[in-house]
C-alpha cells in the first residue's frame, strides 16, 4: 500500500514551475524528501495536504485524492510546518490540546492526547510555561507534538531539524526514527541535508527544480562498496606505493588512501605493510556510498 | 517506592467529530481569549475593567428603582450612552484575537486540519459577537432583574428588555464584523487596536460636524442621515424603525427601512473583507 502516490503532479505559480510532471510514490516507514531550497519540497506537502491545488496531475494521500478529499486527508495527517509557528503567550500544552480539539478529538481526550505526546516529544514540566520563553529544540518539540497530537497515520514533517544545535539535531532524528518504527506513524520527513535522512530514512526521494531525480530504498543508496579506507599517521605515501607495488589500486584522498579491495588478503596487506613500515595505522573502514555522492552524481548528470 | 513504567505509545481510537466540533471550540477558545481567560493576570485587566464599567450604570439604575421609585437608564438607550466603552473593548480586545495568529503564523496549523478558512473566520466572529452581546445583555438583564424584584408602578418593560437584547445582538454582530475586518488588516496588534478606535473617533466625531452644519443651514432632513455614520447611532435608529422606541439622538433619524439596509449592507462588506483578507493569508 502506498501511502502517498503522486502522477505527473504539476504545479505552476505565475513566475514559476515548483513541481513539474512529478510521479512518485512512498510506502510506509520514514520517508526522506530530498532538495535544495526551492526543491518544491513544501508546496509538495501543501498539495498533499488538500491546501493548494495542483495545475495539473493528481496526488493521493492515504488512498484519498487531494483535491476532493482534502478535508478527510487533514484529519488523518499531521503537519509540522518550517517555519515558526508558536503564539508566544500560550503554554505548550494548552496549545496542544487546543490543536488536538481542532483536529476533532473531545476535550477530556485532546488532554490525555497532549500529555502523552508532549511526555514522548520529550517536554515535561516546561511544559506548563509561556512557549515564548522556550529555546529553539523545545520550540522544535511542540511544533512536532502538534502534529502528533490526534493520533495521525502519517506525518508530514518540514525541515524538523532547522535551527538545531548538533545535539538537538540528534535528539530530533532519534524521535522521527522512532515515530516510524515504534509508533507505527508513517512520516514523510523533508531536509536540504542529505546526511541527516541516512540515518532515519527506509526510502529517499530525491527532487530538484520540481522534478525526479531519484526515489529509491535507502540500502540501494548506502550499499557498501569495495573500497576500504585506511588511515596513518605520517607516512601514507610510502604505504601507498608498497601497496601498489603489491598490486592493489589505491586512490589518495587528502590524508587518507582509498584501497579497492580484491579479497581477505587486501586486508593482511595493508596490516603486514603498515607493520613493516613502522606506521601508526588509525583507521581501517568499509567505504559506504553515502546519499551525497550519489546526489552530486544524479544532479552533475541531469 | 513507586516506579514509572514506560508504557510507550499509546494510539488513540476514541471518536474523531467533525468540524461542528472543532469549530465550536474554537469559537470558545477565542471567547475565553478575549476575556484573557487563561491567560496571564495583565491581559484580564482591560476586558474586566471594561465589563466592570458596562455594568455600573445598570447598578446605578437599581438603586434609583430602589431608593426613589423611578426609572433610571431606558433599555433602548444603554448601548448608545455606553458607546465609548463598547468601542474601546472592541478596539483592545478584536485585535487580541486576530492578530497572534497572523503574526505568529499559527494559521498554518488550523489549516491543516479539518477546519476551514471559512470555519476558522466564523469562529472569530462569533466569539467576539459573543463577548459584545454579553457586554450588553448582562447589564439589561440586571437591571430587568432589578425591575421584576422592585416592583415599579406599572408592568415591567419586558418588551424593551427584550427589543433592546435583540439590537444588542445586531449591534454585536456589526461591530465584531466590521472590528475584526479592520484588525486583521495588520498582523500588529498594537496597530490594529489603534486602526479600529480611530475608525471609531472618526465616525463618532465627524457626525456633530455634518449635523450641525446641515441644521444650521437649514437642511434639517438631510441632517438627520448624518446620525447613521456612527454605528451606535445606525443601530439604534434600526430599533426605532422596528420596535418604535425614542429615538436617543437630537432631531430623530431619518424615516424607514434605510438604515436597517445600511446595517445588512456593511455587515456583508465586513464579511467579504474579511474572506478576501483570509484567502490571502491562507495562500501563503
Amino acid at each position: 500500500m502506498h501511502i502517498l502516490a503522486t502522477e505527473g503532479l504539476t504545479k505552476r505559480f505565475p513566475t514559476v514551475t515548483a513541481l513539474d510532471q512529478l510521479t512518485v510514490t512512498a510506502g510506509p516507514g520514514v520517508t526522506g524528501l530530498v532538495g535544495a531550497n526551492g526543491a518544491g519540497k513544501s508546496t509538495l506537502i501543501k498539495i498533499m495536504l488538500g491546501l493548494l491545488p495542483p495545475t495539473g496531475g493528481s496526488a493521493r494521500v492515504l488512498d484519498l485524492d487531494v483535491t476532493t478529499q482534502g478535508a478527510q486527508i487533514r484529519g488523518l495527517v499531521g503537519y509540522m510546518p518550517e517555519h515558526d509557528c508558536l503564539p508566544p503567550d500560550v503554554s505548550a500544552t494548552e496549545l496542544v490540546v487546543h490543536l488536538a480539539q481542532m483536529s476533532g478529538l473531545p476535550r477530556t481526550a485532546a488532554r490525555e492526547r497532549a500529555a502523552d505526546v508532549l511526555r514522548h516529544v520529550g517536554l515535561a514540566e516546561e511544559r506548563y510555561r509561556a512557549v515564548g520563553g522556550y529555546s529553539t529544540g523545545m520550540k522544535q518539540r511542540v511544533k512536532l507534538a502538534q502534529a502528533l497530537a490526534h493520533d495521525p497515520k502519517l506525518i508530514f514533517l518540514d525541515e524538523p531539524t532547522n535551527g538545531l544545535d548538533p545535539r538537538g539535531r540528534d535528539e530530533m532524528l532519534t524521535l522521527i526514527r522512532r515515530i516510524g518504527a515504534e509508533f507505527g506513524i508513517s512520516v514523510l520527513v523533508t531536509s536540504h541535508l542529505l546526511g541527516e535522512l541516512e540515518r532515519i530514512c527506509d526510502h529517499v526521494i530525491v527532487i530538484d527544480g520540481g522534478r525526479l531525480l531519484r526515489s529509491s530504498a535507502i540500502a540501494e543508496f548506502t550499499q557498501a562498496t569495495q573500497s576500504v579506507t585506511v588511515e596513518v599517521e605520517d607516512g601514507a605515501t610510502p604505504l601507498a606505493a608498497r601497496l601498489a607495488e603489491l598490486g592493489h589500486t589505491v586512490t589518495p584522498h587528502g590524508r587518507l588512501l582509498l584501497v579497492e579491495v580484491t579479497g581477505p588478503e587486501t586486508f593482511d596487506a595493508i596490516r603486514d605493510t603498515a607493520v613493516d613500515l613502522d606506521l601508526c595505522l588509525i583507521r581501517l573502514e568499509q567505504g559506504r556510498h553515502r546519499i551525497e555522492d550519489v546526489f552530486r552524481e544524479e544532479v552533475a548528470g541531469v | 517506592m513507586s516506579e514509572i513504567y514506560d508504557i510507550g505509545y499509546r494510539h488513540y481510537d476514541g471518536p474523531r467529530l467533525g468540524r461542528a466540533h472543532s469549530t465550536r471550540a474554537l469559537a470558545v477558545h477565542s471567547l475565553r481569549a478575549v476575556f484573557g481567560l487563561g491567560r496571564t493576570a495583565r491581559s484580564k485587566i482591560m476586558p474586566f475593567a471594561l465589563a466592570v464599567i458596562m455594568l455600573l450604570p445598570a447598578v446605578v439604575s437599581i438603586a434609583i428603582m430602589a431608593l426613589i421609585g423611578q426609572r433610571g437608564m431606558g433599555y433602548s438607550a444603554y448601548a448608545v450612552i455606553m458607546q465609548a466603552v463598547l468601542a474601546t473593548f472592541l478596539a483592545s480586545q478584536g485585535p487580541a484575537i486576530i492578530a497572534p495568529d497572523l503574526r505568529f503564523r499559527v494559521l498554518p496549523l488550523y489549516l491543516s486540519r479539518p477546519v476551514s478558512i471559512v470555519d476558522y473566520v466564523g469562529a472569530k466572529v462569533t466569539a467576539m459577537t459573543a463577548a459584545l452581546f454579553l457586554m450588553v445583555a448582562v447589564p439589561l438583564t440586571l437591571i430587568y432583574l432589578g425591575e421584576l424584584l422592585i416592583d415599579l408602578e406599572g408592568p415591567p418593560q419586558t418588551k424593551e428588555y427584550l427589543g433592546a437584547l435583540t439590537m444588542a445582538l445586531v449591534l454585536a454582530v456589526l461591530l465584531s464584523a466590521f472590528g475584526l475586518a479592520i484588525a486583521s488588516l495588520t498582523p500588529r496588534r498594537g496597530l490594529g487596536v489603534a486602526s479600529v478606535i480611530a475608525v471609531y473617533l472618526l465616525a463618532s466625531a465627524s457626525v456633530p460636524i455634518f449635523y450641525g452644519t446641515l441644521t444650521s443651514t437649514g437642511n434639517d432632513a438631510v441632517a438627520r442621515w448624518a446620525w447613521l455614520i456612527n454605528p451606535f447611532w445606525l443601530v439604534d435608529a434600526v430599533q426605532v424603525w422596528l420596535f418604535g422606541t425614542t429615538p436617543n439622538s437630537e432631531g430623530g433619524y431619518p424615516p424607514g427601512p434605510a438604515s436597517a439596509v445600511i446595517v445588512v449592507v456593511l455587515i456583508a462588506v465586513a464579511v467579504s473583507v474579511l474572506a478576501l483578507r483570509y484567502r490571502k493569508a491562507a495562500s501563503r
